[in-house]
């Protein structure tokens, strides 16, 4: 089967699509966490929680953003 | 009862519940949960994609570096977690991950919304914060701390009792099974969690075992069938005459989880004709039975879009004849709002009648849609109540699943579970605490307000049941006519029972009374002569109820005679099917207790009848029979029956002098198990001093205070009676 390189890059495509959606993710959190904070109905629970979702996510997005290189990556190489 | 959760919620579509910022922020969670959920399926679909493979070859570095990152990105503790989602492979993976106890970071954020959701019924229900114990398993459950959660959960079955224990956790009994069902190592239950926590459908699985819900559904079985039925006198006196909300939901509690429904025509205040469909509960007791209002039904309700309820309710329609495109409204309770929406939700039912109310009360209809747009739908649920959180979403929910419905959400000082669920319970809280919801509700239900012009109760089935005496007594009929009316004939008994006793009568008076019948000599007996009495209860027939005793003298019929001496030899023939026996009784004396039966009884029997109070009562062991009232006694056969050989209950061949001196025959067709008593130990009393005919008779025969020589009873029978034919004996 001959190798077919835009699938690989369209993969990579979605990827970094996927890491920058995380990254708004984490944005997202902080900002529900902030703002139960402020109305005060914040569980005591919640803070911590949240700051292990963002902290996930920040990675998440970095590691989904790396992934993305490499492919692109494997896509040039492959159509070469 | 007091609080914002008891405010219904009609306008604006978003109440103050679904909109409080805990679930807002739940909501948000949700959103960013299938936003990481995506990346990992995305990620998993570009792992497992062939294209990577073959091109390998070309770029093996690239390649393999490629592949090392998105591994790792999909399996990276700290960031997407364990992360692959969709696709065979991906399902898979995902599934042994579960077994393995790894989670993913969209579970993590997840589980996450489904905490703020219980804070949030939290801060409506204080006593659950308060509450050590819930606290406890509620912790525990997000943490992910199975035997904690299990140890927690018995303290608090321990400590409260199963009812109570239920009753006070039903407010986050949703949230806290699908939390359960997230976090655990069970990989079947987690689809059903995560519909859910993101409010996507009704749950598919049990959260705990991760059973398929389906599959239990799927043994819900049968196209569903309605036969109509009466309700008692009691019961009819308690039917609301007036149609209001609280007089459906009354009339739904006189009905009672008996498997049956009620529809009514009420004419409104425009003089139009509406029709109210009124749907209980689930019935009591096992698991399934013949009616489709029993647990299997009221999960398939929950469940399934059709269901054997659904389809027995629209039997039920049909039957009731409504008129192509009338005005319907539909009030369920429990499973039968379930079923009820079903039938909303059914487009072809919709086509045929225009539904326009739909009131759903403790039942879980979040994931059901009505066919019509225009059908207005009110769904009245108590917080406390389990029952309408089966679907999966309960007082926790964070979606407004349906902004167009009226939702009346609310919680009263009665925490138990299941008297809060039961309809008695509902009309007190629509009764007393909530007027607002209720006077809105019967506002908008005002074309059905006025008087009920017609009532019918119908019998639910899953199975349309087998008709009474199929198939002996599925049969042709003709009408004849009766005192009051046409009668319809054969007269078909569907349970009866009967006890035939034959006596050796004075051979001389037998003789004497058979004398120019044309029936030749008495069937005899050691120089007497066989007499048969014969009483019956018929208690269900096509004419109703009646009891009857008859005399018969024993012939060989038209144009054969049996030597005396021989005649024992031949009374095989005396066991024959009616249709191929010669012999039967000569009527010498009928009784029956109804007048109706009594008006056809020359048409029956070819004679006539005596009309007079009669009693049957037959045991395994005894007989109690006797004709006349309490003052005007006639007779009495009564005593023990002996030991008793099972044998078929016999037909019965009738003889009689008719008009103008015609030989008429009668038949009664007879199925049913019996007994023959060899050594009866009965006796038959005429009573001193009656004057009537019979008593006379039975005199003349020798038969007062004569013991039988035998007896055949038949505890259960069915019997075809028609009417009596000449037979031509000259």
């Amino acid at each position: 089967m001959p190798a077919d390189p835009t699938v690989i890059a369209a993969h990579a495509e979605v990827l970094q699509s996927d890491a920058r959606a995380l990254a708004d993710c984490a944005e997202r959190l902080q900002t529900i966490e902030a703002r139960l904070e402020a109305d005060g109905i914040a569980p005591r629970w919640l803070r911590e929680a949240v700051n292990a979702h963002l902290a996930a996510c920040a990675a998440a997005a970095a590691d989904l953003s790396a992934a993305a290189a490499h492919l692109s990556r494997y896509a040039e190489r492959a159509r070469r | 009862m007091t609080g914002p959760e008891n405010e219904p919620r009609n306008e604006p579509p978003n109440g103050p519940r679904i909109g409080s910022p805990l679930r807002e922020a739940a909501r948000e969670l949700v959103d960013v949960a299938t936003t990481i959920r995506l990346a990992g399926a995305h990620a998993t679909a570009a792992l497992t994609d062939g294209a990577l493979l073959t091109a390998l070859p070309h770029a093996p570095a690239a390649g393999l570096l490629a592949h090392r990152t998105l591994l790792h990105a999909l399996t990276d503790g700290g960031a997407l977690g364990y992360a692959p989602a969709g696709g065979r492979l991906g399902t898979l993976a995902a599934r042994l991950g579960t077994l393995a106890g790894q989670e993913s970071l969209a579970v993590r954020v997840l589980a996450t919304s489904l905490r703020l959701r219980i804070a949030a019924v939290a801060t409506e229900h204080p006593e659950l914060a308060r509450d050590p114990l819930i606290v406890r398993l509620v912790e525990a459950a997000a943490a992910d701390r199975d035997l904690e959660a299990v140890r927690a959960l018995r303290a608090l079955l321990k400590d409260r009792g199963v009812v109570r224990a239920l009753s006070q956790i039903a407010p986050v009994f949703g949230e806290v099974l699908a939390l359960r069902a997230l976090l655990d190592e069970n990989p079947l239950n987690d689809r059903t969690a995560w519909l859910i926590a993101t409010g996507g459908g009704h749950a598919t699985a049990d959260p705990i075992t991760g059973i398929s819900n389906r599959a239990v559904a799927a043994l819900d079985t049968g196209a569903g069938a309605a036969r109509r039925t009466s309700l008692t006198a009691a019961e009819t006196a308690r039917l609301g005459s007036e149609a209001s909300l609280l007089g459906f939901l009354r009339n739904i509690s006189v009905l009672g989880t008996t498997g049956r429904v009620l529809i009514q025509s009420v004419e409104g205040p425009d003089g139009v004709v509406r029709h109210v469909v009124q749907a209980p509960g689930m019935r009591a007791g096992h698991l399934d039975h013949d009616s489709p209002q029993d647990l299997l039904g009221a999960f398939s309700s929950t469940v399934l879009d059709s269901n054997p309820y659904s389809r027995a309710l629209a039997a039920a329609v049909r039957d009731y004849g409504l008129p192509q495109g009338a005005e319907v409204a539909l009030i369920g309770h429990s499973a039968g709002g379930a079923a009820i929406m079903n039938l909303a939700q059914d487009a072809g039912f919709c086509t045929r009648h225009t539904v326009t109310h739909v009131v759903a009360v403790g039942a879980p209809v979040d994931f059901k849609r009505p066919a019509d747009p225009r059908t207005w739908i009110a769904s009245v649920t108590n917080q406390h109540d389990i029952v309408p959180t089966l679907d999966g979403q309960g007082a926790g929910a964070c979606f407004d699943l349906h902004p167009g419905w009226y939702v009346v959400d609310y919680s009263d000082a009665t925490h138990l579970f299941p008297l809060c669920h039961g309809i008695d319970r509902y009309i007190a809280n629509l009764a007393e605490d909530l007027p607002e919801a209720r006077e809105l509700m019967d506002a908008r239900l005002a074309p059905y307000r006025g008087p009920v012009v017609r009532s019918q109760a119908y019998r639910l089935f899953d199975h349309a049941p087998r008709p009474g005496g199929f198939p002996f007594l599925i049969v042709p009929t003709y009408a004849v006519d009766g005192p009051d009316g046409p009668v319809e004939l054969p007269i078909r008994c569907e349970d009866g029972s009967a006890l035939t006793a034959y006596f050796a009568a004075d051979a001389a008076a037998v003789a004497r009374l058979l004398h120019g019948t044309g029936l030749g000599g008495a069937v005899g007996v050691a120089g007497r002569a066989l007499v048969t009495v014969h009483a019956s209860w018929n208690r269900r027939t096509s004419v109703g109820g009646y009891r009857e005793l008859h005399v018969g003298l024993v012939v060989a019929g038209p144009w054969r005679s049996w030597s005396p001496r021989l005649g024992p030899l031949r009374g095989a023939d005396l066991l024959r099917r009616a249709d191929r026996r010669s012999s039967g009784g000569f009527m010498a004396g009928s009784v029956v207790d109804t007048a109706a039966v009594h008006a056809m009884g020359a048409r029956l029997w070819g004679a006539g009848t005596y009309l007079a109070p009669l009693e049957f009562g037959l045991t395994a062991r005894s007989v109690r029979v006797t004709v006349g009232g309490p003052g005007d006694r006639l007779l009495a056969l009564h005593g023990l029956l002996g030991p008793g050989l099972p044998v078929n209950a016999l037909d019965l061949v009738g003889y009689a002098r008719g008009a103008a001196g015609k030989t008429l025959r009668s038949c009664v067709r007879t199925r049913g198990r019996g007994r023959l008593h060899p050594l009866p130990r009965l006796r038959l009393t005429v009573q001193p001093g009656s004057a009537h005919p019979l008593a006379h008779r039975l005199r003349e025969l020798g038969l007062d205070g004569a013991r039988p020589l035998l007896c055949l009873s038949a505890g259960t029978r069915q019997t075809l009676q028609d009417a009596a034919v000449p037979v031509p004996t000259h």
